[in-house]
Formats: C-alpha cells, sequence, structure tokens
C-alpha cells in the first residue's frame, strides 16, 4: 500500500505556479513604482516603461489564475465550521510544540482565511489595476482612491504572501509536496488535515 | 538660496493673454487648434501645449454680472504633491530658487503627477512626457524673468524674493493667496474677491488618498513586509515547524 495519498490535480498545480510567477513579477514591477529605493528592479525588465508594461501583462495572468484557483477549492474553502472555531482560539496550534491537532478538513482554518483574503485581495487589485491603467483616463478622486487601495492590497497580499510562503514550506514540512507533485505522505495528511484524510481514505 | 515667486495681481490684469504667447515663444510650443465657446478663454483648459493661461470667471446676470481674470498655471508647491507620487526620483524637483522644475528624460510616462497635483496642472506631450509650466527655470538660472512676467505691459505679473513680494502685496492691502498653503506656493495670488470667487479652494492640500498612500500605507507597507519575514523567522527558531515525527519532551521557545 502507498505511503501517499493525491492531493492536488495536475490542473492546481500549474494554475498554482503559473500565479506564483505572475505575483513574483507583479511584485519587483510594481515596487519600482511604490518607492524610489526599489527604482532599480525596473532594470530586470530593460527599463520603467516596458517595466509597466510586464506589470499589467502578469496583472492580466494573476488575475484569470487567481480566479482560476479559488474556484477549484472554493467548495473546501467557503466552509467553516466548529472545529475550525477551535483552530482559531488555538491559533492552529502555532504558538507551542508538540501539541494535539484540531482535526480539520482538507485546509485548514488559516488556509481557507488565506484563500478567502487572497479571492477578495485579487479583485480588489484587477479593479482598482484597471482604473490605474490609464491613471489620465476616469475620474480624478476615483483614480487617487484606487492608487491608493492598489498599495494597501499589494502590501496586505505580501505580509500574507510571507506567512503562506514560510508554512507551505519550512514551517510545514511535507507541506510543499503536494503542491509541486501532487501527492502528500500519509502520515502528513492524518496529521494535518485528519476528517480529509479519513473522506479519502474511505474510513 | 531665498526663495523666488510669482506674485499674480487679479486686480491689474486686463486679459490680453500676453502671457499665454510669451510663454509659447520661449518654450516653443505650437498652437492648439480650438472652437469657438462663446468665451475669449481659449482654450479651456491647460493643454500639453500651454502652460499658462488666463481664466475667464463670469458670474452673474446684468447689473451683477462680475468678469475676474485668473492667471492659471503651476503654483510650484511648497510641498509639491506632483514631486511626491513621481516615482521617478529627479523627473519632478525643487530647483535651488524653489521652483517645480521636470526633466522629461527622467520621466517614464506614468502618469501618475496629475493625482498629486491639487491644482490639476500636470499634462502628457505626444511622447507622454510631462509638461507644465517650470517658471522658466532656465531663465530665472541665467538671471532673467521669466516670460510671461516681462511680457506682461500692466504688471500683473511679478516674479522675484518671494518675502519682499508677499510684504509689497500686503503693504497695499491685498489679500495673499497661497502664503502659507501646502508649505507656500511658488506662485501665489493677489485677489481681487475670495478665493470662491476664482473657483479656488480656501485650503489647497494633497488629496487625503494621495497622503495615504505615500505617507501612510508606504512606510508601513516596508515595515509589514520586514515584520512578517521576522515573525517567521523567529517563529521558526522558537517554537520549530511542525514535524511529522513528533514525540517532543518540551513545548518549545525553550
Ligand atoms: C513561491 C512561493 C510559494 C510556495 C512555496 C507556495 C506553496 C504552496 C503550497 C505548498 C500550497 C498547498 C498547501 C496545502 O497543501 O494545503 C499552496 C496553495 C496555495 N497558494 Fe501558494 N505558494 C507560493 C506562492 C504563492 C503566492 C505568491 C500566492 C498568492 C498570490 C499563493 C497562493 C496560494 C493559494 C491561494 C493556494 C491554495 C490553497 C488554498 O486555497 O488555501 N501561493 N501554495
Ligand atoms: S509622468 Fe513623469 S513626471 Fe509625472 S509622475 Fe510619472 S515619471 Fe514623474
Ligand atoms: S501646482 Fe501641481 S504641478 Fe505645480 S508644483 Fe503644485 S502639485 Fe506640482
Amino acid at each position: 500500500m502507498s505511503n501517499y495519498v493525491k492531493r492536488f490535480s495536475a490542473f492546481d498545480r500549474v494554475v498554482h505556479w503559473v500565479l506564483a510567477v505572475a505575483f513574483f513579477v507583479l511584485v519587483f514591477s510594481g515596487l519600482g513604482l511604490f518607492a524610489h529605493t526599489f527604482f532599480g528592479y525596473f532594470d530586470f525588465f530593460g527599463g520603467p516603461e516596458q517595466g509597466i508594461l510586464a506589470h499589467k501583462i502578469a496583472g492580466i495572468a494573476f488575475l484569470i489564475t487567481s480566479v482560476l484557483l479559488f474556484l477549484a477549492h472554493a467548495k473546501e474553502t467557503c466552509r467553516f465550521d466548529g472545529d475550525d472555531a477551535k483552530w482559531f482560539g488555538a491559533f492552529g496550534g502555532y504558538l507551542k510544540r508538540g501539541g494535539k491537532e484540531i482535526p480539520q478538513g482538507k485546509f485548514n482554518a488559516g488556509q481557507k482565511l488565506f484563500a478567502l483574503f487572497s479571492f477578495v485581495a485579487t479583485i480588489a487589485l484587477g479593479l482598482t489595476g484597471w482604473v490605474i491603467w490609464d491613471p489620465t483616463a476616469m475620474e480624478r478622486g476615483l483614480t487617487q482612491m484606487s492608487l491608493m487601495l492598489h498599495g494597501l492590497f499589494f502590501i496586505l497580499f505580501m505580509m500574507g504572501a510571507v506567512v503562506h510562503i514560510y508554512l507551505a514550506t519550512i514551517g510545514n514540512p511535507g507541506t510543499a509536496d503536494g503542491m509541486l507533485w501532487g501527492y502528500v505522505k500519509k502520515v502528513w495528511a492524518k496529521k494535518h488535515a485528519s476528517k480529509w484524510y479519513k473522506e479519502v481514505i474511505g474510513e | 538660496m531665498a526663495r523666488k515667486a510669482f506674485m499674480i495681481d487679479t486686480s491689474r490684469c486686463t486679459a490680453c493673454r500676453g502671457c499665454q504667447v510669451a510663454c509659447k515663444q520661449w518654450n516653443k510650443l505650437p498652437a492648439d487648434a480650438e472652437v469657438n465657446r462663446g468665451s475669449y478663454e481659449n482654450p479651456p483648459q491647460l493643454t500639453p501645449h500651454l502652460y499658462n493661461k488666463i481664466e475667464f470667471i463670469e458670474k452673474g446676470e446684468g447689473k451683477d454680472f462680475t468678469w475676474r481674470f485668473l492667471n492659471q498655471r503651476c503654483l510650484q508647491c511648497g510641498d509639491a504633491g506632483c514631486i511626491k507620487v513621481c516615482p521617478s526620483a529627479g523627473a519632478l524637483f525643487h530647483t535651488e530658487e524653489g521652483l517645480v522644475g521636470y526633466d522629461q528624460d527622467k520621466c517614464i510616462s506614468c502618469n501618475y503627477c496629475v493625482n498629486g497635483c491639487p491644482f490639476d496642472v500636470p499634462r502628457y506631450d505626444a511622447n507622454n512626457k510631462v509638461t507644465k509650466c517650470h517658471g522658466c527655470m532656465d531663465r530665472v538660472a541665467n538671471g532673467l524673468q521669466p516670460a510671461c512676467v516681462k511680457a506682461c505691459p500692466t504688471a500683473s505679473l511679478q516674479f522675484g524674493d518671494r518675502d519682499k513680494l508677499i510684504a509689497a502685496a500686503k503693504a497695499s492691502g491685498k489679500q495673499v493667496y497661497g502664503e502659507t498653503a501646502l508649505s507656500g506656493l511658488g506662485a501665489m495670488y493677489a485677489l481681487d474677491g475670495s478665493p470662491q470667487d476664482y473657483n479656488l479652494a480656501e485650503n489647497p492640500s494633497i488629496p487625503q488618498s494621495i497622503f495615504l498612500w505615500k505617507d501612510v500605507i508606504k512606510p508601513l507597507g516596508i515595515l509589514g513586509f520586514w515584520g512578517a519575514v521576522g515573525a517567521a523567522m523567529l517563529h521558526y527558531v522558537t517554537v520549530g515547524p511542525k514535524q511529522l515525527e513528533d514525540d517532543f519532551e518540551d513545548k518549545g521557545g525553550e
């Protein structure tokens, strides 16, 4: 019997990694506009005008893949229950070593929160990005507000991405496998997503 | 160097528009093809080829009719919203005299600056580069008067030492617009009426959303990013990761 269970389809994985690449292109091209300190990042793209163009193209790729990834998991991520309340109450067990894991579905409560945040922030960045595509085209107050909100959701997403990347890699060994090649170890599933594990094993 | 400035005395303006013409001549700007809108005011707004213009403010009917003339241009703010939002250091800048100049070679055509400006001034030329009144910074640096000031036949437009211009305007009983707003404008008005009569904001300021964006979100964001990185690193070396083989004696953080 295999030591692994299937977690993500090839579709999930490809969409996730296109999303991640688009996100980093957006970060590096966007930072050049965000603060003078990062203006040099435009050199990666061959100059500021090209950097802005890369940001617009990556923005479309990000918007599409982020919405697709959200929709692919929406059934699991939009449903919270009593165990999730307990999970939040215990901060997911991240504040102490070796505690007992609270039973969770395919995604734990924190992941679900991040998935919802990611969707909301994607839509906010997409809408404001559309307004500031040409900052002289639309009503002035709306453009100014959009510049501000685009910056706000950008920094929130950056902070979210740092936490996400930490918890998906070294913070929870074994987790990255699922998104890299589709399978996770059974011990991983039993520990992190026991309700989901029982479901897929058919116990 | 003592700050230099324009003082624009609206009561002396006859709307001859010599300033508009002199500016175009010195800055080699072509005429804009226009239509007759039933007013002498033309064009109706600043354009990429029009750095200053006379606004004709027509209010009231019959006996109450008033006609006021306002020289519109970049007001050379001390705290300039256009500079605040410009991503390319040096594309917009303060000159030694306190004028707000620009360098088109450094402009990256992002079109942000008009959104930072409280007065809707910056425009973008055929190459999508910033244009606006720069106070004839080239002439001023060489000890000359700006072209519009030189051309003005009534001395409605004056240019010189900022403090002296303010003192002179006040001595003749005029209300000075822009003495302190935005850390002091480098183009002030001696108004013949209230700011509202001239369609000017009573207390011009950098838009609230622009302030939040550049002075709150930007610094907090940089702090937040490094805070998140630091928190993750601290978590890893104190509590540590959730290992799959988890039979520890202690509770972490010890
Ligand atoms: C390169 C760095 C990244 C790594 C190593 C990484 C890793 C992962 C892993 C391992 C998962 C699956 C988690 C699980 O099995 O429960 C995942 C899911 C996900 N990731 Fe990433 N990721 C990265 C970048 C990003 C970025 C930049 C974003 C945001 C734009 C993002 C958004 C998501 C979302 C929305 C999910 C779906 C899970 C859910 O719906 O909660 N990822 N990531
Ligand atoms: S359009 Fe040019 S001058 Fe204006 S903010 Fe952008 S880079 Fe600066
Ligand atoms: S009036 Fe507008 S363009 Fe001129 S200095 Fe002030 S903010 Fe900049």
